[in-house]
């Protein structure tokens, strides 16, 4: 199945240091197929113009082109308002600045979780610094969030920001249930989904939280580009951070009006070029059945684990049915930069370090894991050289 | 640029090696060369800033010729610094401030490597040339 889906994707037939290459770190980012190159190159070349304002024809495509984004978007994730960002990161910042700034007093409590990743915890750390809110950490048992220590964190709280599945671990959280605890309380939500819309289409509005933020390019769109998912009454208590062109409805030189859309919180000329891309990704996406992909992943990064562990090494990724296929392992003496630069020589991608979670590696008491991860496109002849390129390193260091 | 015998002889033994594992691979044999800095020695100081992995090093002068002593914990950056070694140890100050870690380039080393790691070589490098210039200062 992986080898006729890597023909959609040019990259698949170039070499890496004299061997075909075998990406397997699809958690850091994805590939693109030649239909999001095309559809970018397609808007360079043929239609590029600013959004939004002018009438001639060009900036009419232009317009329609990222419009196209966010309508996907809305339509694929069942959502009202979807603002587009850079990317997670500056999604996860934007509700912090937009709602939390104007929603939280000093004193009040926001729940995080030890396996968020640093995006979804510097902007909250920051708000802290600003506002002198409480940051309240729910910990990490065995790779598994502690739902009792989230009760206890929960009281008085009036936001909750967790991830939804681990960019370290692969572990998909039991959203569903830390939203309906979270609302008892009458807290609002904020779910870190940069790595869940790979794998799944989620129906915001059926998960009942209030933000969802992600990034275009984990799944096989551009970097660059993301969203902030918001219902309609958080929407509704947010102000724009960022103040500038396209946002506004009137400025004089006594005061603005800002719009009542989405477009209030996307001050300047937006990312265009990747908004056509991110839409013919979306659109890509949508022939494309997760679930089975999910599935067919899921076993060959169980038996990837099994036989890494037999290998002498240690895995920290669960891979649980929900998991994504996600391996995070270490060797007892093998440093894992050691480890990829070794499998990179033989072609094979992975990544290696804190995976921007620093506080998960402390709780797991490493430095740094070695990552693998699969994607779509990837199948079991993926694994087999990824094993064999294992076995040489493992060779090369004894 | 002319190099010493020593650092001719490394970039010669990577130019002729056209696999990127086996170049890897001789990288690390490097590391063997180190004189080890015991782990009690490590402290802020010869603490290699800028490199992924942890990395120290320290410079001595005795009987005027320099001295390289390090450790690190991934086997790569102990062979970047037995490379190190080789081209500093038992050299006078004034030929050591004289090299350039452009030997690394020349060898294609660095190319090996990801650029937290070609950065780290070039920092350890550059430890090495302000230790020698306060020494003889």
């Amino acid at each position: 199945m992986g080898d006729s889906m890597k023909q959609d994707f040019p990259i698949f037939s170039r070499e890496v240091n004299g061997r075909p290459l075998v990406y397997l770190d699809n958690a850091a980012t994805t590939q693109k197929p030649a239909c999001v190159i095309d559809a970018m190159t397609k808007y360079y070349s043929s239609s590029n113009a600013n959004v939004h304002r002018a009438v001639h024809t060009l900036a009419g495509e232009a317009t329609e082109g990222y419009e196209a984004c966010r309508k996907l978007l809305k339509q694929r994730f069942n959502s009202d308002f979807a603002v587009i960002t850079s990317g997670t990161t500056e999604a996860i910042n934007l509700a912090a600045h937009a709602w939390g700034e104007h929603n939280l007093q000093p004193g009040d409590a926001v729940v995080l979780t030890e396996m968020e990743h640093h995006s979804d915890i510097v902007p909250w750390q920051m708000l802290a610094e600003r506002i002198a809110i409480e940051l309240r950490f729910v910990p990490v048992d065995e790779g598994q969030l502690d739902l009792d220590a989230l009760e206890v964190a929960l009281e008085d709280a009036k936001l909750v920001c967790v991830v939804h599945t681990s960019n370290v671990l692969g572990v998909r959280n039991p959203v569903e249930k830390i939203i309906s605890m979270s609302k008892s309380v009458g807290a609002r939500v904020l779910i870190d989904a940069a790595q869940a819309v790979p794998h799944e289409v989620i129906d915001f509005k059926e998960l009942g939280a209030d933000f969802m933020a992600f990034s275009a390019h984990k799944m096989c769109g551009p970097t660059g580009i993301g969203t902030l998912l918001i219902s309609e009454s958080a929407f509704d208590e947010m102000k724009p951070f960022m103040g500038g062109g396209d946002m506004i409805q009137t400025v004089t030189l006594e005061g603005s009006t800002y719009q009542t859309n989405e477009h209030k919180f996307e001050a300047g000329t937006p990312r265009i070029a990747e908004g056509v891309g991110w839409a013919a990704a979306l659109e890509w996406m949508s022939q494309i059945d997760l679930k089975s992909h999910h599935s067919r992943l899921l076993k060959i990064a169980q038996n990837v684990a099994k036989q890494l562990e037999q290998k002498g090494m240690k895995v920290y990724s669960t891979l649980n049915p929900s998991d994504a296929a996600v391996v995070s392992f270490t060797h007892p003496t093998i440093h894992p930069e050691d480890f990829a630069r070794l499998l990179d020589a033989q072609g094979i991608a992975v990544r290696t370090g804190h995976h921007c979670a620093q506080p998960l590696m402390e709780k797991l008491g490493v430095n740094g894991t070695i990552r693998a991860s699969f994607y779509i496109y990837n199948d079991e002849s993926d694994a087999e050289v990824f094993l064999s390129g294992i076995d040489r390193v493992l060779e090369a260091m004894a | 640029m002319t190099w010493p015998d020593s650092i001719q002889e490394i970039i010669s033994e990577f130019q002729e090696i056209e696999d990127q594992f086996e170049r890897l691979e001789v990288l690390m044999d490097f590391a063997d060369e180190v004189d080890e800095l015991h782990f009690d020695e490590w402290n802020d100081s010869n603490l290699v800033r800028g490199c992924q992995s942890v990395a120290h090093i320290e410079v001595s002068i005795r009987d005027e010729l320099v001295w390289l002593r390090a450790a690190a914990d991934a086997k790569m950056v102990q062979g970047l610094q037995g490379i190190l070694s080789i081209a500093i140890n038992g050299k006078s100050p004034e030929i050591v401030m004289q090299l350039t870690p452009d030997f690394a380039e020349e060898a294609g080393i660095l190319v090996s490597l990801t650029p937290s790691r070609s950065n780290g070589f070039r920092t350890m490098f550059d430890m090495i040339q302000n230790r020698v210039k306060e020494e003889i200062l």
